[in-house]
């Protein structure tokens, strides 16, 4: 939930004066560092068009839009609260002027691959020369030592390689796995995790330090339970049953833990009406009252008065049964108005709701004004994700649209660094702040006005 | 503060949470805070989540729970008890931050409100991690993960191609995400405070929402609607999409799967590259013809070359060694592994990925999963196993607040701890 964008103006910010030099790109990194800027941080993107990785390809510009570097409505809600700085840092110029920027930084942050930054001349012992108390937090695939450090990721190869696809799916059948880069998105917590875990650290203590994260690392100790179950109990996942789709437990299988809470039934998406591809609701009973309100809430059918679904072990051994009961009751009511009616009994059950869903049609997130329209120099208005967190005293905010490329590159250069406009203006003309053969945008013209 | 302790060493944190924010005490107390979990008499109901230890079900040999509760120390108190408030307020003098999981109102009404606590420590942080956070229409509402996962937009985007398991379900993928999701923006949410607290002196009250949470985490799903109006599609093992997409996991001999993205598409030097990768297993077909440098080719034969060969090659072989030689590559593919083959993986051995941890009342030891990041400067580590129930009530009652023997065993007669 966040905050009016005026009110939150107004109010103190959490990173209040703390910068912070961006180079990453694609997706888990600038995902970290958008939590960075909602909290207040200055981020500096440091971008060059001629190898982007985020702003291109598009498949989220609008259909009226030209797909061009800034059109993308991805990259849009993933990079706002941020500035873009275009330079090419390959150059001796470019390198000069990031080192000078990373200078009066606080915070540099990376996911290339583990050994571009130091090829660039700027390992960690560099950046300490430069800033000795830097917070450096690199976002690699598989982190910056061990023999598989050169070895590169997207979020779905983590999630396979680190055991999170194995976990989804239905049983006998090929893994359902993650329908999108969960690990993009987590890798993208735990780098803004472990900016700020190091940056109290250099406040408590002064002392900076490289932190190293990486995509498919940060992804096993989500395994926990699982893992402990073959390190202690010699119990591995490859069984039957397993994974055993939205339940606790598959019919006809040995009964043990599948590792998603206590094993009970119902445990179950059920389909609703009027049949749509996203209409479903899932339903958890997780002990006998709750299941006992249940079919109150069914209208307390014949078939649910039997014995046999009167304990957990009975609906668990008279599982299938009980599904089929469930949703030929399920499918009379709309999703919503079945969700209204199990929670008023006290029982556990929501509605599968797609992207549209949750943006049209989610009272509880409409209430929480989760998705505020930002305008956009490029896109116009549109909806942008707010924080799941509100902080009483420092709220995080969208206060920034996504930046265009290189659209704060003479703010940056100028007034915060000091270079003068006639070598702003020779940065151009020597392919220091955008390549001399492509194209400018119309702004960039503007600044070199 | 050394180099050799955690980043956030010497800072006190009171955990009053259950299977929704045990993560995030955790993720602090493995950083090096001193968490102290308060449960009450008798523990917490998530003690009693399986798997156990040899199967034997009791509140001590949950392995949910020893996972989840690594590095802390633990107390019971009966906030249900003027006694146990009246403990409860003087811990709360001396921490830095509470974690709390109740539904929303509950603290309050045991007179525990934030704004009484922060009187007497105005540098106090107070976070509330909920289902739907402290508003709104939903705020009441019972939750657990599978119901996270259908509201959040996971089930939405996770699942199967109508022709790989035809009328499949919506599918929430397992292990607990949704509290993994929720307790890392608690964990962010409650560092941005304590960072403020470095510069202003000052505590805060921060409200999570784990629906929000999960919301938060679909990627580029409300991106699509939101700028295109798209609702996407699941598919097996690979993004949701707006319209087919072509397939990206594959059967290996061995019967496990490979992830094999082609990163840019079929272009001419995606097809050279893939023709020396199969070829270095004699196993390129017809791929090496020239004809496959024309993108117009490539594109008429897509099916062949994805379907026929790329599915082939991986189906030769075992899913480990095809990772491993499409990597070494520059093909950025993995193995489908169970999460039990990462014990033998050399790249988490090379890290000292694997900890050993003492249980001493067991006179054993176990293998427990590692750090999500190597701090340099100021090492994560488990300093402990899970605590037993009440294990450190002498501790933190008598050797932090004074209470003597006989005062807390009359507190444990009336089951105030």
């Amino acid at each position: 939930m966040v905050n009016e964008m005026n009110g939150a103006m107004s109010q103190p910010r959490a990173l209040e004066n703390i910068r912070v030099v961006d180079f990453s790109w694609v997706r888990a990194g600038p995902w970290a560092t958008r939590w960075l800027g909602a909290f207040g941080a200055e981020i500096i993107k440091i971008e060059w068009p001629e190898n982007e990785r985020g702003r291109l390809p598009s498949s989220t510009t609008p259909q009226n839009l030209e797909v061009n570097l800034n059109t993308s409505g991805n990259f849009a809600d993933t990079n706002v609260n941020k500035k873009s700085l275009s330079l090419n840092v390959r150059s001796a110029k470019g390198l000069e002027i990031v080192k000078r920027l990373i200078a009066v930084s606080d915070i540099v942050i990376e996911n290339f691959s583990s050994r571009v930054l130091r090829n660039w001349g700027l390992g960690y012992d560099e950046l300490c020369k430069i800033k000795p108390d830097i917070v450096y937090v690199s976002m690699s695939g598989y982190g910056h030592t061990g023999r598989n450090h050169h070895y590169t990721t997207f979020g779905p190869v983590a999630q396979a390689v680190s055991g999170l696809t194995h976990l989804s799916g239905l049983p006998d059948e090929p893994p359902a796995g993650w329908g999108w880069s969960y690990m993009d998105d987590t890798g993208g917590m735990y780098g803004a995790m472990c900016a700020l875990t190091g940056l109290y650290h250099r406040n408590m203590t002064g002392q900076g330090q490289h932190i190293d994260q990486a995509q498919m690392i940060s992804s096993v100790p989500l395994n926990g339970p699982s893992l402990l179950d073959f390190t202690v109990n010699g119990r591995g996942s490859r069984r039957p049953g397993f994974p055993p789709g939205n339940r606790a437990h598959w019919p006809g299988t040995p009964l043990v833990s599948n590792y998603r809470g206590p094993t009970v039934a119902p445990h179950n998406a059920y389909r609703t009406h009027p049949g749509g591809y996203n209409d479903w609701c899932v339903i958890v009973c997780h002990a006998d009252e709750e299941w006992q309100q249940l079919v109150k809430v069914m209208g307390a059918p014949m078939w649910a008065s039997s014995e046999k679904f009167a304990t957990v072990a009975g609906r668990l051994q008279h599982q299938q049964e009980l599904d089929e009961h469930i949703e030929a009751w399920s499918m009379t009511l709309g999703k919503y108005e079945l969700t209204e009616r199990c929670q008023a009994a006290g029982v556990r059950a929501l509605p599968v709701q797609s992207a549209e869903d949750r943006v049209e049609h989610d009272p509880q997130l409409r209430h929480r004004n989760m998705y505020r329209p930002i305008q956009h120099p490029a896109l116009g208005t549109h909806k942008v994700q707010n924080a799941p967190f509100n902080l009483s005293r420092t709220p995080a905010s969208n206060h920034l649209p996504s930046p265009l490329i290189g659209q704060h590159t003479r703010e940056i250069v100028e007034g915060l660094l000091g270079y003068s406009h006639e070598e702003l203006r020779a940065g151009f003309d020597d392919g220091t702040f955008w390549p001399t053969k492509r194209a400018r945008f119309s702004y960039m013209q503007e600044m070199l006005q | 503060m050394t180099r050799s302790q955690g980043p956030l060493a010497g800072l006190r944190v009171l955990e009053l949470a259950d299977e929704k924010g045990q993560f995030c005490g955790k993720l602090l107390g493995d950083l090096g805070a001193d968490v102290v979990k308060i449960e009450p008499p008798g523990g917490m109901s998530n003690r009693h989540v399986g798997p156990f230890l040899d199967d034997i079900p009791h509140t001590e040999r949950s392995l949910s729970f020893w996972y989840y509760n690594t590095s802390k120390r633990a107390i019971t108190l009966n906030l249900e008890t003027a006694d146990g408030r009246t403990l409860f307020r003087r811990l709360t003098v001396a921490a830095d931050v509470i974690l709390e999981t109740f539904r929303p109102g509950l603290l309050a009404s045991l007179g525990l409100e934030y704004g009484l606590l922060q009187e007497q420590n105005p540098g106090l942080i107070l976070c509330a991690l909920t289902p739907f956070g402290q508003t709104g229409p939903w705020r009441d509402y019972r939750s657990a993960d599978l119901l996270h996962m259908a509201a959040g937009g996971q089930m939405a985007s996770c699942g199967y191609d109508e022709a790989d398991v035809p009328n499949a379900p919506p599918i929430a993928p397992g292990g607990g995400n949704a509290w993994h999701m929720g307790c890392h923006y608690a964990y962010m949410a409650i560092m941005a405070a304590l960072v403020y607290r470095t510069v202003s002196g000052q505590g805060q009250y921060i409200d999570v929402s784990i629906h929000e949470a999960c919301a938060l985490t679909t990627e580029a799903a409300i991106a699509n609607y939101v700028y295109r109006g798209e609702v996407l599609r699941r598919q097996t093992g690979r993004h949701h999409a707006a319209g087919v997409t072509p397939r990206t996991q594959f059967r290996a001999k061995d019967g496990t799967y490979v992830t094999a993205l082609i990163s840019g598409g079929l272009n001419p030097r995606n097809v050279r590259n893939l023709a020396d990768l199969m070829g270095s297993f004699g196993l390129a077909g017809d791929l090496n013809d020239p004809k496959y440098q024309d993108p117009a080719v490539i594109a008429a034969n897509a099916s062949h070359i994805i379907d026929d060969l790329l599915a082939g090659f991986i189906a030769s072989l075992p899913a480990e060694e095809v990772y491993h030689a499409a990597q070494e590559r520059g093909f950025t593919w993995g193995a489908v592994r169970a999460p039990e083959a990462l014990l033998d993986d050399p790249h988490l051995l090379d890290r000292g990925f694997w900890k050993q941890v003492e249980h001493d009342e067991l006179g054993r030891s176990f293998i427990y999963p590692g750090e999500a990041a190597i701090y340099n400067g100021s090492p994560w580590r488990i300093s402990r196993r899970a605590p037993l129930i009440g294990e450190h009530n002498r501790e933190i009652f008598c050797d932090e607040l004074g209470l003597s023997p006989g005062e807390l065993a009359v507190l444990g007669e009336n089951r105030v701890v």
